[in-house]
Protein backbone atom coordinates (compact mmCIF):
# COMPACT_ATOMS: atom_id res chain seq x y z
CA UNK A 1 0.00 0.00 0.00
CA UNK A 2 2.88 2.39 0.71
CA UNK A 3 6.26 1.64 -0.55
CA UNK A 4 9.40 4.01 -0.24
CA UNK A 5 12.32 2.88 -2.21
CA UNK A 6 15.78 4.84 -1.16
CA UNK A 7 14.17 8.11 -0.38
CA UNK A 8 16.42 10.79 0.28
CA UNK A 9 15.22 14.72 1.31
CA UNK A 10 18.24 17.38 1.51
CA UNK A 11 16.86 20.65 3.17
CA UNK A 12 20.24 22.94 1.52
CA UNK A 13 22.95 21.19 2.89
CA UNK A 14 21.09 19.36 6.22
CA UNK A 15 19.81 15.66 4.97
CA UNK A 16 16.52 15.03 6.82
CA UNK A 17 16.17 11.72 5.16
CA UNK A 18 19.09 9.88 4.11
CA UNK A 19 18.07 7.00 1.21
CA UNK A 20 15.40 4.94 3.78
CA UNK A 21 13.23 2.16 2.19
CA UNK A 22 10.51 0.45 4.20
CA UNK A 23 6.74 -0.95 2.54
CA UNK A 24 3.68 -1.38 4.06
CA UNK A 25 1.03 -4.14 3.23
CA UNK A 26 -2.77 -3.14 2.77
CA UNK A 27 -4.41 -3.27 6.38
CA UNK A 28 -1.21 -2.98 8.14
CA UNK A 29 -1.26 -0.51 11.53
CA UNK A 30 2.73 0.85 11.29
CA UNK A 31 4.43 2.65 13.78
CA UNK A 32 6.89 5.58 12.85
CA UNK A 33 9.03 5.95 15.86
CA UNK A 34 12.00 7.90 16.45
CA UNK A 35 13.47 11.17 18.53
CA UNK A 36 12.27 14.88 17.45
CA UNK A 37 14.09 15.35 14.14
CA UNK A 38 14.94 12.30 12.74
CA UNK A 39 12.92 12.90 9.58
CA UNK A 40 9.51 11.36 10.11
CA UNK A 41 7.74 14.33 9.80
CA UNK A 42 9.34 15.17 6.33
CA UNK A 43 9.03 11.58 4.91
CA UNK A 44 4.66 11.97 5.58
CA UNK A 45 4.79 14.81 3.94
CA UNK A 46 7.09 13.30 1.14
CA UNK A 47 3.63 10.64 1.30
CA UNK A 48 1.38 12.71 1.45
CA UNK A 49 2.38 14.39 -1.69
CA UNK A 50 3.45 18.24 0.31
CA UNK A 51 7.23 18.24 -0.20
CA UNK A 52 8.76 16.34 -3.33
CA UNK A 53 12.02 14.45 -2.35
CA UNK A 54 15.23 14.80 -3.54
CA UNK A 55 15.92 11.33 -4.82
CA UNK A 56 13.86 8.38 -4.23
CA UNK A 57 10.64 7.51 -5.07
CA UNK A 58 7.40 6.57 -2.83
CA UNK A 59 3.76 4.99 -3.96
CA UNK A 60 0.90 5.46 -2.02
CA UNK A 61 -1.82 2.99 -2.93
CA UNK A 62 -0.07 2.44 -6.16
CA UNK A 63 0.07 5.95 -7.58
CA UNK A 64 3.68 7.39 -7.86
CA UNK A 65 3.84 10.35 -4.96
CA UNK A 66 5.48 12.70 -7.83
CA UNK A 67 3.53 12.02 -10.99
CA UNK A 68 0.17 11.01 -9.77
CA UNK A 69 -0.01 13.37 -6.79
CA UNK A 70 -3.52 13.72 -7.12
CA UNK A 71 -4.23 10.06 -7.47
CA UNK A 72 -2.82 9.72 -4.08
CA UNK A 73 -4.27 12.63 -2.80
CA UNK A 74 -7.58 11.10 -3.00
CA UNK A 75 -6.26 8.07 -1.62
CA UNK A 76 -4.83 9.52 1.97
CA UNK A 77 -6.04 10.88 4.98
CA UNK A 78 -4.09 13.12 6.48
CA UNK A 79 -3.25 14.43 9.88
CA UNK A 80 -0.68 17.04 10.23
CA UNK A 81 1.71 17.54 13.22
CA UNK A 82 0.00 20.71 14.10
CA UNK A 83 -3.47 20.03 13.00
CA UNK A 84 -4.00 23.57 11.25
CA UNK A 85 -7.63 24.31 11.02
CA UNK A 86 -9.20 27.59 9.89
CA UNK A 87 -10.07 28.87 13.57
CA UNK A 88 -13.07 31.36 12.86
CA UNK A 89 -15.24 28.30 11.13
CA UNK A 90 -17.70 26.15 12.73
CA UNK A 91 -16.46 22.49 12.87
CA UNK A 92 -19.64 21.44 10.39
CA UNK A 93 -19.06 24.27 8.10
CA UNK A 94 -14.70 23.42 8.05
CA UNK A 95 -16.32 19.53 7.45
CA UNK A 96 -18.51 20.68 4.78
CA UNK A 97 -15.91 22.54 3.11
CA UNK A 98 -13.24 19.48 3.63
CA UNK A 99 -16.01 17.35 2.03
CA UNK A 100 -16.27 19.65 -1.25
CA UNK A 101 -12.99 19.71 -1.97
CA UNK A 102 -13.02 15.98 -1.71
CA UNK A 103 -15.61 15.70 -4.35
CA UNK A 104 -18.38 14.51 -2.07
CA UNK A 105 -21.98 15.44 -3.26
CA UNK A 106 -24.20 16.41 -0.79
CA UNK A 107 -25.98 13.76 0.57
CA UNK A 108 -23.07 11.59 0.49
CA UNK A 109 -21.14 14.84 2.38
CA UNK A 110 -23.68 15.11 4.98
CA UNK A 111 -23.53 11.08 5.29
CA UNK A 112 -19.82 11.51 6.02
CA UNK A 113 -20.06 14.49 8.06
CA UNK A 114 -22.50 12.31 10.18
CA UNK A 115 -20.64 9.19 10.45
CA UNK A 116 -17.08 11.07 11.24
CA UNK A 117 -18.62 12.75 14.09
CA UNK A 118 -19.90 10.02 15.20
CA UNK A 119 -16.63 8.10 15.26
CA UNK A 120 -14.95 10.96 15.91
CA UNK A 121 -17.07 11.84 19.29
CA UNK A 122 -17.34 15.45 18.03
CA UNK A 123 -20.98 15.83 18.00
CA UNK A 124 -21.31 17.52 20.80
CA UNK A 125 -19.28 20.47 19.63
CA UNK A 126 -20.50 19.93 15.56
CA UNK A 127 -21.81 24.00 15.43
CA UNK A 128 -19.03 25.34 17.66
CA UNK A 129 -16.26 27.49 16.31
CA UNK A 130 -13.39 25.46 15.87
CA UNK A 131 -11.20 28.83 17.69
CA UNK A 132 -12.77 28.30 20.38
CA UNK A 133 -12.66 24.21 20.99
CA UNK A 134 -10.10 22.96 23.56
CA UNK A 135 -6.70 20.84 22.29
CA UNK A 136 -8.41 17.10 22.44
CA UNK A 137 -11.65 18.61 20.50
CA UNK A 138 -9.17 20.20 17.58
CA UNK A 139 -7.47 16.79 17.58
CA UNK A 140 -10.09 14.87 16.86
CA UNK A 141 -11.71 17.45 14.53
CA UNK A 142 -8.43 16.75 12.77
CA UNK A 143 -8.84 13.46 12.85
CA UNK A 144 -12.33 13.79 11.44
CA UNK A 145 -11.43 15.84 8.55
CA UNK A 146 -8.50 12.88 7.64
CA UNK A 147 -11.76 10.21 7.63
CA UNK A 148 -13.84 12.08 5.37
CA UNK A 149 -13.57 10.58 2.08
CA UNK A 150 -13.16 6.98 3.75
CA UNK A 151 -9.43 7.04 3.02
CA UNK A 152 -7.34 4.07 1.84
CA UNK A 153 -4.51 5.20 3.89
CA UNK A 154 -4.47 7.01 6.99
CA UNK A 155 -1.27 9.12 7.92
CA UNK A 156 -1.47 10.72 11.31
CA UNK A 157 1.56 12.52 12.08
CA UNK A 158 2.24 12.53 16.64
CA UNK A 159 -1.52 11.91 16.63
CA UNK A 160 -1.48 12.39 20.55
CA UNK A 161 0.72 14.93 20.90
CA UNK A 162 -0.77 17.76 23.43
CA UNK A 163 -3.20 15.63 24.96
CA UNK A 164 -4.56 14.69 28.37
CA UNK A 165 -3.87 11.04 29.43
CA UNK A 166 -7.82 10.05 29.09
CA UNK A 167 -7.82 11.25 25.71
CA UNK A 168 -4.82 9.84 24.64
CA UNK A 169 -6.47 6.31 25.94
CA UNK A 170 -9.52 7.23 23.59
CA UNK A 171 -7.61 8.25 20.91
CA UNK A 172 -5.47 5.20 20.50
CA UNK A 173 -8.14 3.32 20.96
CA UNK A 174 -9.70 4.83 18.25
CA UNK A 175 -6.63 4.26 15.48
CA UNK A 176 -6.97 0.49 17.17
CA UNK A 177 -10.78 0.60 15.36
CA UNK A 178 -9.63 2.69 11.91
CA UNK A 179 -6.89 0.00 11.21
CA UNK A 180 -9.75 -2.71 10.88
CA UNK A 181 -10.57 -0.68 7.62
CA UNK A 182 -7.61 1.19 6.69
CA UNK A 183 -3.37 1.14 6.62
CA UNK A 184 -2.57 3.15 8.52
CA UNK A 185 1.38 4.74 9.37
CA UNK A 186 1.26 6.88 12.26
CA UNK A 187 4.49 8.42 13.38
CA UNK A 188 5.33 9.09 17.10
CA UNK A 189 8.15 9.71 19.51
CA UNK A 190 6.66 8.42 22.05
CA UNK A 191 7.40 4.57 22.20
CA UNK A 192 4.69 3.28 24.91
CA UNK A 193 2.23 5.14 21.97
CA UNK A 194 3.46 3.37 19.12
CA UNK A 195 3.52 -0.03 21.36
CA UNK A 196 -0.11 -0.03 22.26
CA UNK A 197 -1.10 0.82 18.65
CA UNK A 198 0.75 -0.62 16.42
CA UNK A 199 1.24 -4.11 14.80
CA UNK A 200 4.57 -2.95 13.20
CA UNK A 201 7.36 -0.71 14.34
CA UNK A 202 9.97 1.24 12.07
CA UNK A 203 12.35 3.31 14.50
CA UNK A 204 14.18 5.82 12.34
CA UNK A 205 17.13 8.45 13.59
CA UNK A 206 19.12 10.80 11.97
CA UNK A 207 17.23 10.20 9.11
CA UNK A 208 18.32 6.35 8.72
CA UNK A 209 15.94 3.38 9.68
CA UNK A 210 17.97 1.68 12.50
CA UNK A 211 15.52 -1.07 13.13
CA UNK A 212 11.92 -2.27 12.24
CA UNK A 213 9.89 -5.38 13.03
CA UNK A 214 7.02 -6.12 15.48
CA UNK A 215 7.70 -4.85 18.95
CA UNK A 216 8.08 -8.71 20.36
CA UNK A 217 11.04 -8.63 17.44
CA UNK A 218 12.43 -5.82 18.21
CA UNK A 219 12.50 -6.72 22.23
CA UNK A 220 14.11 -10.25 21.50
CA UNK A 221 16.54 -8.53 19.21
CA UNK A 222 17.59 -5.99 22.42
CA UNK A 223 17.51 -8.97 25.13
CA UNK A 224 19.64 -11.59 23.50
CA UNK A 225 21.23 -12.36 26.88
CA UNK A 226 18.06 -11.92 29.08
CA UNK A 227 18.14 -11.78 33.36
CA UNK A 228 16.59 -14.27 35.22
CA UNK A 229 15.74 -13.18 38.81
CA UNK A 230 15.32 -15.60 41.52
CA UNK A 231 15.51 -15.73 45.17
CA UNK A 232 16.21 -18.93 47.57
CA UNK A 233 16.95 -19.89 51.06
CA UNK A 234 20.06 -21.69 51.35
CA UNK A 235 23.59 -21.52 51.33
CA UNK A 236 25.02 -18.58 48.71
CA UNK A 237 28.01 -20.67 47.00
CA UNK A 238 26.04 -23.36 47.06
CA UNK A 239 23.57 -22.04 44.89
CA UNK A 240 25.46 -20.08 42.94
CA UNK A 241 27.48 -22.82 41.69
CA UNK A 242 24.28 -25.21 41.25
CA UNK A 243 22.90 -22.31 38.81
CA UNK A 244 26.39 -21.64 37.04
CA UNK A 245 26.52 -25.36 35.78
CA UNK A 246 22.74 -24.69 34.50
CA UNK A 247 22.91 -24.76 30.38
CA UNK A 248 23.39 -22.05 28.68
CA UNK A 249 24.08 -19.45 32.09
CA UNK A 250 27.12 -16.80 31.61
CA UNK A 251 27.12 -15.22 34.53
CA UNK A 252 25.32 -15.38 38.51
CA UNK A 253 25.14 -12.48 40.93
CA UNK A 254 24.11 -13.12 44.17
CA UNK A 255 23.25 -10.58 47.16
CA UNK A 256 21.65 -11.13 50.50
CA UNK A 257 18.70 -9.83 51.27
CA UNK A 258 16.78 -10.72 54.76
CA UNK A 259 17.94 -13.92 54.83
CA UNK A 260 17.30 -14.63 51.30
CA UNK A 261 19.51 -15.07 48.67
CA UNK A 262 18.28 -13.27 45.58
CA UNK A 263 20.88 -14.26 42.18
CA UNK A 264 20.28 -12.36 39.30
CA UNK A 265 21.22 -15.10 36.66
CA UNK A 266 22.37 -13.89 32.88
CA UNK A 267 21.33 -16.08 30.27
CA UNK A 268 20.78 -16.86 26.99
CA UNK A 269 18.04 -19.35 27.26
CA UNK A 270 15.18 -19.39 29.17
CA UNK A 271 15.99 -22.31 32.36
CA UNK A 272 12.82 -21.19 34.97
CA UNK A 273 12.07 -24.70 34.47
CA UNK A 274 15.46 -25.97 35.11
CA UNK A 275 15.89 -23.29 38.20
CA UNK A 276 12.86 -24.54 39.49
CA UNK A 277 13.97 -27.95 39.17
CA UNK A 278 16.89 -27.43 40.98
CA UNK A 279 15.45 -26.02 43.81
CA UNK A 280 13.21 -28.86 44.23
CA UNK A 281 16.21 -31.04 44.03
CA UNK A 282 18.42 -29.26 46.31
CA UNK A 283 15.46 -28.36 49.22
CA UNK A 284 15.54 -24.77 48.59
CA UNK A 285 12.84 -23.07 49.35
CA UNK A 286 11.94 -20.19 46.30
CA UNK A 287 10.04 -17.20 46.83
CA UNK A 288 10.56 -16.02 43.18
CA UNK A 289 11.80 -16.81 40.24
CA UNK A 290 11.00 -14.21 36.99
CA UNK A 291 12.60 -13.08 33.29
CA UNK A 292 13.80 -9.03 33.64
CA UNK A 293 12.11 -8.63 29.60
CA UNK A 294 13.62 -5.34 28.58
CA UNK A 295 11.01 -3.07 27.68
CA UNK A 296 11.20 -1.28 24.04
CA UNK A 297 11.76 1.94 25.98
CA UNK A 298 15.30 0.10 26.89
CA UNK A 299 16.36 -0.57 23.51
CA UNK A 300 14.92 2.80 21.45
CA UNK A 301 16.91 4.92 24.02
CA UNK A 302 19.92 1.93 23.15
CA UNK A 303 19.52 2.44 19.87
CA UNK A 304 18.89 6.08 19.66
CA UNK A 305 22.07 6.80 22.26
CA UNK A 306 24.00 4.40 19.51
CA UNK A 307 23.17 5.56 16.57
CA UNK A 308 23.94 9.57 18.06
CA UNK A 309 27.73 7.78 18.77
CA UNK A 310 27.67 6.26 15.69
CA UNK A 311 28.71 2.75 14.45
CA UNK A 312 29.49 1.81 18.50
CA UNK A 313 25.56 0.69 18.34
CA UNK A 314 25.91 -3.27 18.59
CA UNK A 315 22.17 -3.55 19.03
CA UNK A 316 19.84 -3.92 16.26
CA UNK A 317 21.70 -1.13 14.27
CA UNK A 318 23.12 -2.20 10.61
CA UNK A 319 19.48 -3.91 10.26
CA UNK A 320 18.25 -2.67 7.10
CA UNK A 321 21.08 0.17 6.14
CA UNK B 1 -14.53 23.90 -10.81
CA UNK B 2 -15.88 22.97 -7.90
CA UNK B 3 -12.95 23.11 -6.05
CA UNK B 4 -12.26 26.89 -6.90
CA UNK B 5 -15.89 27.55 -5.73
CA UNK B 6 -15.49 25.76 -2.78
CA UNK B 7 -12.14 27.76 -1.63
CA UNK B 8 -13.68 31.06 -2.55
CA UNK B 9 -17.08 30.69 -0.66
CA UNK B 10 -14.55 29.69 2.94
CA UNK B 11 -12.22 32.50 2.07
CA UNK B 12 -15.77 35.07 1.59
CA UNK B 13 -16.66 33.38 4.34
CA UNK B 14 -13.52 33.86 6.70
CA UNK B 15 -13.19 37.92 5.24
CA UNK B 16 -16.69 38.34 6.56
CA UNK B 17 -16.00 36.77 9.93
CA UNK B 18 -12.44 38.94 10.64
CA UNK B 19 -13.03 42.04 11.46
CA UNK B 20 -10.63 43.19 8.87
CA UNK B 21 -12.90 42.30 6.51
CA UNK B 22 -15.45 45.25 7.86
CA UNK B 23 -12.68 47.90 8.74
CA UNK B 24 -11.63 47.95 5.28
CA UNK B 25 -15.21 48.52 4.09
CA UNK B 26 -15.93 50.80 6.69
CA UNK B 27 -12.67 53.03 5.61
CA UNK B 28 -13.44 53.11 2.07
CA UNK B 29 -16.98 54.12 2.98
CA UNK B 30 -15.92 56.65 5.02
CA UNK B 31 -12.87 57.79 2.81
CA UNK B 32 -14.98 58.01 -0.24
CA UNK B 33 -17.77 59.97 1.44
CA UNK B 34 -15.02 62.44 2.46
CA UNK B 35 -14.41 63.21 -0.98
CA UNK B 36 -17.69 63.11 -2.42
CA UNK B 37 -17.86 65.93 0.85
CA UNK B 38 -14.94 67.93 -0.12
CA UNK B 39 -15.28 67.94 -3.93
CA UNK B 40 -18.88 68.97 -3.10
CA UNK B 41 -20.33 67.01 -6.08
CA UNK B 42 -23.55 67.54 -4.57
CA UNK B 43 -22.93 71.27 -4.39
CA UNK B 44 -25.60 73.20 -5.82
CA UNK B 45 -24.98 74.94 -9.34
CA UNK B 46 -22.49 71.96 -9.85
CA UNK B 47 -22.58 69.01 -12.75
CA UNK B 48 -24.50 66.14 -11.86
CA UNK B 49 -21.34 64.22 -12.22
CA UNK B 50 -19.30 61.97 -10.01
CA UNK B 51 -16.35 62.67 -11.87
CA UNK B 52 -14.40 63.89 -8.82
CA UNK B 53 -15.11 60.67 -6.67
CA UNK B 54 -13.91 58.46 -9.70
CA UNK B 55 -10.96 60.59 -10.20
CA UNK B 56 -9.73 59.94 -6.70
CA UNK B 57 -10.85 56.61 -6.29
CA UNK B 58 -8.29 55.08 -7.35
CA UNK B 59 -5.12 56.59 -5.10
CA UNK B 60 -7.51 55.06 -2.01
CA UNK B 61 -7.65 51.83 -3.57
CA UNK B 62 -3.83 51.40 -4.09
CA UNK B 63 -4.05 51.00 0.19
CA UNK B 64 -7.32 49.43 0.18
CA UNK B 65 -7.40 46.29 -2.82
CA UNK B 66 -3.83 45.19 -0.69
CA UNK B 67 -5.60 45.17 2.78
CA UNK B 68 -8.43 42.79 1.39
CA UNK B 69 -6.02 40.39 -0.47
CA UNK B 70 -3.00 40.68 2.00
CA UNK B 71 -4.40 37.51 3.90
CA UNK B 72 -5.58 35.61 1.15
CA UNK B 73 -2.65 33.23 0.90
CA UNK B 74 -0.21 34.23 3.35
CA UNK B 75 -2.64 33.21 6.13
CA UNK B 76 -2.41 29.56 5.17
CA UNK B 77 0.73 29.70 5.36
CA UNK B 78 0.94 31.31 8.97
CA UNK B 79 -1.52 28.56 10.08
CA UNK B 80 -0.45 26.26 8.45
CA UNK B 81 -3.54 25.12 6.96
CA UNK B 82 -1.65 24.87 3.58
CA UNK B 83 -0.57 21.84 4.72
CA UNK B 84 -4.17 19.90 4.75
CA UNK B 85 -4.96 21.79 1.50
CA UNK B 86 -2.23 21.25 -0.73
CA UNK B 87 -2.65 17.22 0.28
CA UNK B 88 -5.95 17.50 -0.50
CA UNK B 89 -7.04 16.36 -4.24
CA UNK B 90 -6.94 20.04 -5.20
CA UNK B 91 -4.39 21.73 -7.74
CA UNK B 92 -2.42 24.80 -7.23
CA UNK B 93 -4.88 27.25 -9.96
CA UNK B 94 -7.72 26.29 -8.27
CA UNK B 95 -6.23 26.99 -4.67
CA UNK B 96 -4.87 30.37 -6.14
CA UNK B 97 -7.93 30.97 -8.50
CA UNK B 98 -10.13 30.59 -5.64
CA UNK B 99 -8.50 32.63 -3.31
CA UNK B 100 -8.63 35.99 -5.91
CA UNK B 101 -12.46 35.23 -6.98
CA UNK B 102 -13.09 35.55 -3.45
CA UNK B 103 -10.97 38.91 -2.91
CA UNK B 104 -12.27 40.53 -5.91
CA UNK B 105 -16.31 39.66 -4.86
CA UNK B 106 -15.02 41.19 -1.41
CA UNK B 107 -14.04 44.12 -3.51
CA UNK B 108 -17.22 44.10 -6.05
CA UNK B 109 -19.11 44.09 -2.77
CA UNK B 110 -17.37 47.20 -1.07
CA UNK B 111 -17.59 48.80 -4.54
CA UNK B 112 -20.57 48.81 -4.73
CA UNK B 113 -21.85 50.81 -1.37
CA UNK B 114 -20.79 53.99 -3.52
CA UNK B 115 -23.39 52.77 -5.92
CA UNK B 116 -25.66 55.36 -3.09
CA UNK B 117 -24.32 58.65 -4.51
CA UNK B 118 -24.96 57.54 -7.95
CA UNK B 119 -28.87 56.65 -6.56
CA UNK B 120 -28.74 59.98 -4.67
CA UNK B 121 -27.71 61.69 -7.78
CA UNK B 122 -30.43 60.44 -9.93
CA UNK B 123 -33.00 61.51 -7.39
CA UNK B 124 -31.55 65.25 -6.96
CA UNK B 125 -29.94 65.23 -10.50
CA UNK B 126 -29.74 64.21 -13.88
CA UNK B 127 -26.57 62.43 -14.10
CA UNK B 128 -25.20 60.64 -17.55
CA UNK B 129 -25.97 57.17 -15.98
CA UNK B 130 -24.37 55.03 -18.90
CA UNK B 131 -20.83 57.67 -18.00
CA UNK B 132 -21.08 56.37 -14.32
CA UNK B 133 -21.52 53.15 -15.00
CA UNK B 134 -18.39 53.26 -17.51
CA UNK B 135 -16.68 54.69 -14.73
CA UNK B 136 -17.57 52.03 -12.16
CA UNK B 137 -16.58 49.41 -14.89
CA UNK B 138 -13.25 51.08 -15.09
CA UNK B 139 -13.14 50.23 -11.33
CA UNK B 140 -14.29 47.05 -11.38
CA UNK B 141 -11.49 46.31 -13.65
CA UNK B 142 -8.70 47.94 -11.65
CA UNK B 143 -9.64 45.82 -9.17
CA UNK B 144 -9.20 42.87 -11.44
CA UNK B 145 -5.65 43.91 -12.08
CA UNK B 146 -4.72 45.09 -8.30
CA UNK B 147 -6.23 41.98 -6.56
CA UNK B 148 -4.46 39.75 -8.65
CA UNK B 149 -1.45 41.87 -7.53
CA UNK B 150 -2.14 41.33 -3.70
CA UNK B 151 -2.65 37.82 -4.53
CA UNK B 152 0.61 37.68 -5.45
CA UNK B 153 2.45 39.58 -3.07
CA UNK B 154 0.37 37.53 -0.47
CA UNK B 155 1.73 34.48 -1.64
CA UNK B 156 5.37 35.68 -1.29
CA UNK B 157 5.10 35.98 2.69
CA UNK B 158 3.46 34.09 5.97
CA UNK B 159 3.33 37.39 7.78
CA UNK B 160 -0.09 39.53 6.33
CA UNK B 161 1.36 42.80 7.14
CA UNK B 162 4.23 42.17 5.17
CA UNK B 163 2.05 40.93 2.24
CA UNK B 164 0.43 44.25 2.48
CA UNK B 165 2.80 46.38 2.26
CA UNK B 166 4.50 44.83 -0.68
CA UNK B 167 1.14 44.93 -2.18
CA UNK B 168 1.09 48.67 -1.11
CA UNK B 169 4.11 50.15 -2.17
CA UNK B 170 4.58 49.28 -5.63
CA UNK B 171 0.58 50.54 -6.41
CA UNK B 172 1.34 53.51 -5.02
CA UNK B 173 4.53 54.31 -6.61
CA UNK B 174 2.64 53.64 -9.92
CA UNK B 175 -0.62 55.46 -9.50
CA UNK B 176 0.45 58.50 -7.19
CA UNK B 177 3.36 59.50 -9.26
CA UNK B 178 2.73 57.91 -12.77
CA UNK B 179 1.57 61.29 -14.05
CA UNK B 180 5.00 63.38 -12.82
CA UNK B 181 6.90 60.44 -14.37
CA UNK B 182 5.75 60.38 -17.62
CA UNK B 183 6.23 63.92 -17.70
CA UNK B 184 10.01 63.49 -16.60
CA UNK B 185 10.72 61.02 -19.16
CA UNK B 186 11.13 60.68 -22.93
CA UNK B 187 11.70 58.28 -25.93
CA UNK B 188 10.98 54.45 -25.81
CA UNK B 189 10.37 54.19 -21.90
CA UNK B 190 7.70 57.28 -21.86
CA UNK B 191 6.02 55.25 -24.70
CA UNK B 192 6.43 52.09 -22.73
CA UNK B 193 5.36 53.76 -19.45
CA UNK B 194 2.47 55.31 -21.01
CA UNK B 195 1.10 51.66 -22.08
CA UNK B 196 1.49 50.69 -18.56
CA UNK B 197 -0.10 53.78 -17.12
CA UNK B 198 -2.72 52.67 -15.10
CA UNK B 199 -4.42 55.97 -14.48
CA UNK B 200 -4.69 57.09 -18.24
CA UNK B 201 -6.24 53.93 -18.73
CA UNK B 202 -8.89 54.15 -16.08
CA UNK B 203 -9.55 57.72 -17.40
CA UNK B 204 -10.99 56.44 -20.89
CA UNK B 205 -13.71 54.58 -18.39
CA UNK B 206 -14.31 57.36 -16.07
CA UNK B 207 -14.92 59.77 -19.84
CA UNK B 208 -17.34 56.86 -20.16
CA UNK B 209 -15.31 55.02 -22.80
CA UNK B 210 -15.05 51.43 -22.44
CA UNK B 211 -12.07 50.92 -24.25
CA UNK B 212 -10.79 47.32 -25.76
CA UNK B 213 -7.07 48.51 -25.10
CA UNK B 214 -8.47 48.82 -21.23
CA UNK B 215 -10.62 45.88 -20.61
CA UNK B 216 -7.49 44.22 -22.30
CA UNK B 217 -4.81 45.94 -20.26
CA UNK B 218 -6.19 45.03 -16.90
CA UNK B 219 -7.24 41.70 -17.79
CA UNK B 220 -3.62 40.58 -19.37
CA UNK B 221 -2.03 42.20 -15.88
CA UNK B 222 -4.61 40.02 -13.95
CA UNK B 223 -3.58 36.75 -15.79
CA UNK B 224 0.14 37.45 -15.06
CA UNK B 225 -0.09 38.21 -11.52
CA UNK B 226 -2.16 35.54 -11.05
CA UNK B 227 0.32 32.98 -12.87
CA UNK B 228 3.12 34.40 -10.61
CA UNK B 229 1.30 33.37 -7.98
CA UNK B 230 0.40 30.35 -9.21
CA UNK B 231 4.45 29.72 -9.54
CA UNK B 232 5.37 30.78 -6.19
CA UNK B 233 2.72 28.37 -4.72
CA UNK B 234 3.94 26.00 -6.68
CA UNK B 235 7.93 26.58 -6.33
CA UNK B 236 6.99 25.15 -2.48
CA UNK B 237 6.92 21.25 -4.24
CA UNK B 238 10.94 22.10 -5.64
CA UNK B 239 12.45 24.36 -3.11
Amino acid sequence: MIEVRNLSKYYGNLCAVNGISFSIKEGEIVGFLGPNGAGKTTTIRILTCFQPATTGSASVAGHDVFTESMAVRAQVGYLPESVPLYQEMRVREYLRFRGKIHGLERTARERAIQRVAERCWITDVINRPIGQLSKGYRQRVGLADSLLHNPRVLILDEPTIGLDPTQIRATRTLIRELAQDHTVLLSSHILPEVEATCKRIIIINQGRIVASGTPTELRQRITGDSELIAEFKGSTEEIAAGLQKLDGVSRVETTMRDGWTRVTVTTQKDVREEIYKLSIEKGWPMRELRRDVATLEDFFVKIVAGARDMDTASVGAGDKR
Amino acid sequence: MRNTTAIMQRELLSLFFSPIGYIVIAGFLLITGVIVLVTESFGPGKPATLRSVFDFTPYVLTIIIPAISMRTISEEYRSGTIETLTTAPVSDMQFVVGKYLAALIFYAIMLSGTLVYLVLMMRFGNPDVGASLAAYFGLLLLGVSFTAFGVFTSSLTHNQIVAWMLGMVPLMLFVWFAASIVGKIEGVPRQLFQQVNILRHLDQFNRGLVSTEGVVFFAATAVLFLFLAVKVVESRRWR
